[in-house]
């Protein structure tokens, strides 16, 4: 009688585990409410949170969850995750470069609009069937006043050999500042290869390569470097932190860079994806993104203060100069790209 | 009965324990590193093997060695891995000038302070390797402590070039890897006793002549250990050379990640992975052999 009752050790793992297993259950239900970002980290992570998820989404009960880190790792985890069923995140900040990319590799989910209310205010430029455009500016000239006393007028007069070390180029950069070079010498969005051997010059002539942005700022700020090419938004960004630039909008063009959300095939939580898709576009969002990060809205109904405006924005003269990407021929290239870049143009 | 059994049951369980316990223990390691190392590994040689479409950045399947060729016939690459083998050799070399007599003293002093000599080599290994570059790169700069002090006290009117050079790559994993060169010494010059050296002495060597013959061979287990990590560690350097590098300096580590993340050229980056590990172990093996059938001659 009294073996009967008895628990061995076996059983009473047995039973651990069936009790974790029904545990897990409500678990799974709850995550529904759970989405995860695959973002940038820094700023543009911590003004995501001001501007889209505590005052949008967290009212409404989603728990918003982070996965930060540059987009190559992202993307690389995206791709290693292409096969699985279920993968680890539900949305992904990429530029429009690398969303037409991974779209091209088979792992971006086309955007049903009809879910996303606010589309409706969207810029048609910024609906990409793989993704929704977030933010966007411009490739401008950056120069020091002090330093440059004739202004350049566009990337011709600015990646030229005569700067010598007082020109500093991104190496991260390295696909928009082929396609400055290329406009330069007489190329085309299509076409980049005029641009290259100015480049080499350039670099011959003693121009600095640094790794990041936040380096290429520092160099500016101590006025390493006096000149430099670099999105419109982060040259206002300097700005407000006293380095002492002025912007050009080149007479050869303005690249576009587009910013944006685009939803893993495999996201665990397509629905999440899509409240964070539509909460981004909400107008509050996207002006609280134009004042704290110098972007410009990608909604119609974003309405950005005056004084901002003439900061962020471009006039109308500039903006019939604004050009987007060719993005089959990037995606094309960028092997290529990457390989001049390092081999010839670095090494 | 129930006393039958009491009486047996320890002697049953002794025997079945005796074949299963060298397994039982074994085992949890063995599947641990079979699944988390050799598995990827394998995988990873798989993919080195495929093919690459540089347009659509796609990996196909295929069975072919055209990225090893590619490696080992550009010589972009290879001055990459010259490169990291002359870097790796140099400060295994530094280290071990600078660390033999650091060793030395840590192992033979009577202080009573010997304790924090100890702790505060081994203090460095407390903080990250890219936290520790972040400090190297205040440091380095243009306008950082060394260019702010020298240019403070009138030696130099134009900062030196430290960061985003060799010097600063050099400079930065010694410094990361001279504790593990100390410590390897100095536990086993600990363990060489003080009397053989007086017993040198006391035969009229110089004190040059006892370290060539008896300090040193009688070292040389800890100079291997010593000088293998460090060579290792500095052969997949990664978090130095890309900080302090810059992007115009190349090692095997930041390449490997490189061609994975920026572009996705994951059978490159697989070759690349293998060549660099077995150019590792190839030449930690030459080194060993060479330095044991010294020490026999």
């Amino acid at each position: 009688m009294s073996r009967s009752f008895m628990i061995n050790r076996r059983t009473a793992l047995g039973g651990a585990a069936a009790l974790a297993a029904g545990a897990a259950l409500p678990a799974h239900a709850q995550d529904n409410k759970r989405i995860v970002v695959g973002t940038w980290g820094g700023d543009y992570s911590r003004l995501l949170a001001k501007n889209i998820e505590t005052p949008l989404l967290a009212p409404k009960g989603w728990d918003v969850v982070k996965d930060e880190a540059n987009d190559p790792p992202r993307r690389a985890k995206m791709l290693a995750e292409k096969s699985l069923r279920r993968g680890t995140s539900d949305i992904q900040g990429l530029s429009a470069a690398n969303m037409f990319e991974m779209n091209e590799q088979g792992v971006l989910e086309q955007i049903d609009y009809s879910k996303l209310p606010n589309a409706q205010n969207l810029i048609p430029a910024m609906k990409y069937a793989y993704g929704v455009g977030h933010i966007y500016s411009g490739k401008v000239v950056l120069y020091n006043p002090k330093l440059v006393s004739t202004p350049p007028t566009g990337f011709a007069d600015t990646l030229d050999p005569k700067h010598g070390e007082k020109l500093g180029i991104i190496d991260i950069q390295y696909q928009y500042t082929l396609l400055a070079a290329g406009l330069a010498s007489g190329g085309s969005m299509s076409n980049v290869e005029p641009g290259k051997e100015r480049l080499v010059a350039c670099k011959k002539a003693g121009a600095r390569i640094y790794p990041s942005n936040e380096a290429l700022a520092q160099a500016l700020k101590t006025e390493e470097i006096a000149l430099c090419i670099m999105w419109k938004a982060r040259a206002v960004q300097w700005q407000n932190a006293g380095i002492n630039i002025e912007t050009v909008a080149p007479k050869e063009g303005v690249p576009m860079y587009v910013s944006g959300f685009g939803m893993p095939k495999n996201a665990p939580n397509k629905a999440g994806a899509y409240a964070y898709l539509d909460a981004m576009m909400e107008a509050s969002a996207q002006e609280g993104f134009a004042v704290d990060m110098g972007y410009n809205p990608t909604v119609t109904t974003a309405k950005v203060p005056d004084d901002t405006q003439k900061r962020i924005g471009f006039t109308d003269e500039e903006k019939k100069r604004l050009v987007d990407l060719d993005y089959a021929y990037m995606a094309k290239n960028d092997s290529a790209f990457q390989d001049w870049w390092n081999k010839s143009f670095k090494g | 009965m129930t006393d039958t059994a009491l009486a047996h049951g320890p002697v049953v369980e002794k025997r079945r324990g005796d074949g299963l316990t060298a397994a039982a223990l074994i085992t949890p390691a063995t599947i641990f590193v079979a699944l988390c190392l050799l598995a990827p590994l394998a995988i990873l040689f798989r993919y080195s093997l495929n093919d690459f479409i540089p347009a659509k950045k796609m990996m196909v399947e295929a069975v072919t060695a055209a990225n090893y060729v590619k490696f080992f016939t550009d010589p972009y690459y290879t001055s990459i891995l010259l490169t990291t083998v002359r870097i790796a050799v140099l400060v295994t070399l530094v280290c071990l000038v600078v660390g033999f007599p650091l060793a030395y003293v840590v192992a033979r002093t009577q202080s009573r302070w010997k304790h924090l000599l100890i702790i505060s080599i081994v203090l460095p290994l407390f903080v990250g390797n890219s936290v520790r570059a972040a400090g190297w790169m205040v440091v380095f700069g243009n306008k950082g402590f060394v260019n702010a002090s020298l240019m403070g006290f009138g030696l130099i009117d134009k900062p030196i070039e430290i960061m985003f050079t060799e010097k600063a790559v050099i400079i930065g994993i010694i410094a990361v890897n001279l504790p593990f060169m100390v410590l390897s010494l100095q536990s086993v010059i600990e363990g060489i006793d003080r009397a053989v050296e007086e017993a040198a002495f006391s035969l009229g060597a110089p004190p040059a002549t006892m370290f060539r013959r008896v300090l040193w061979p009688l070292a040389l287990p800890g100079i291997l250990a010593g000088t293998i990590l460090t060579f290792i560690l500095a052969m997949n350097a990664y978090a130095t050379p890309f900080l302090l590098g810059g992007p115009l300096f190349k090692m095997m580590a930041p390449l490997v990640y490189n061609q994975f993340t920026q572009q996705t050229n994951w059978p490159f980056g697989g070759a690349i992975a293998f060549i660099l590990m077995t150019v590792t172990l190839a030449l930690t093996v030459a080194a060993n052999l060479i330095i044991q059938r010294r020490a026999r001659s």
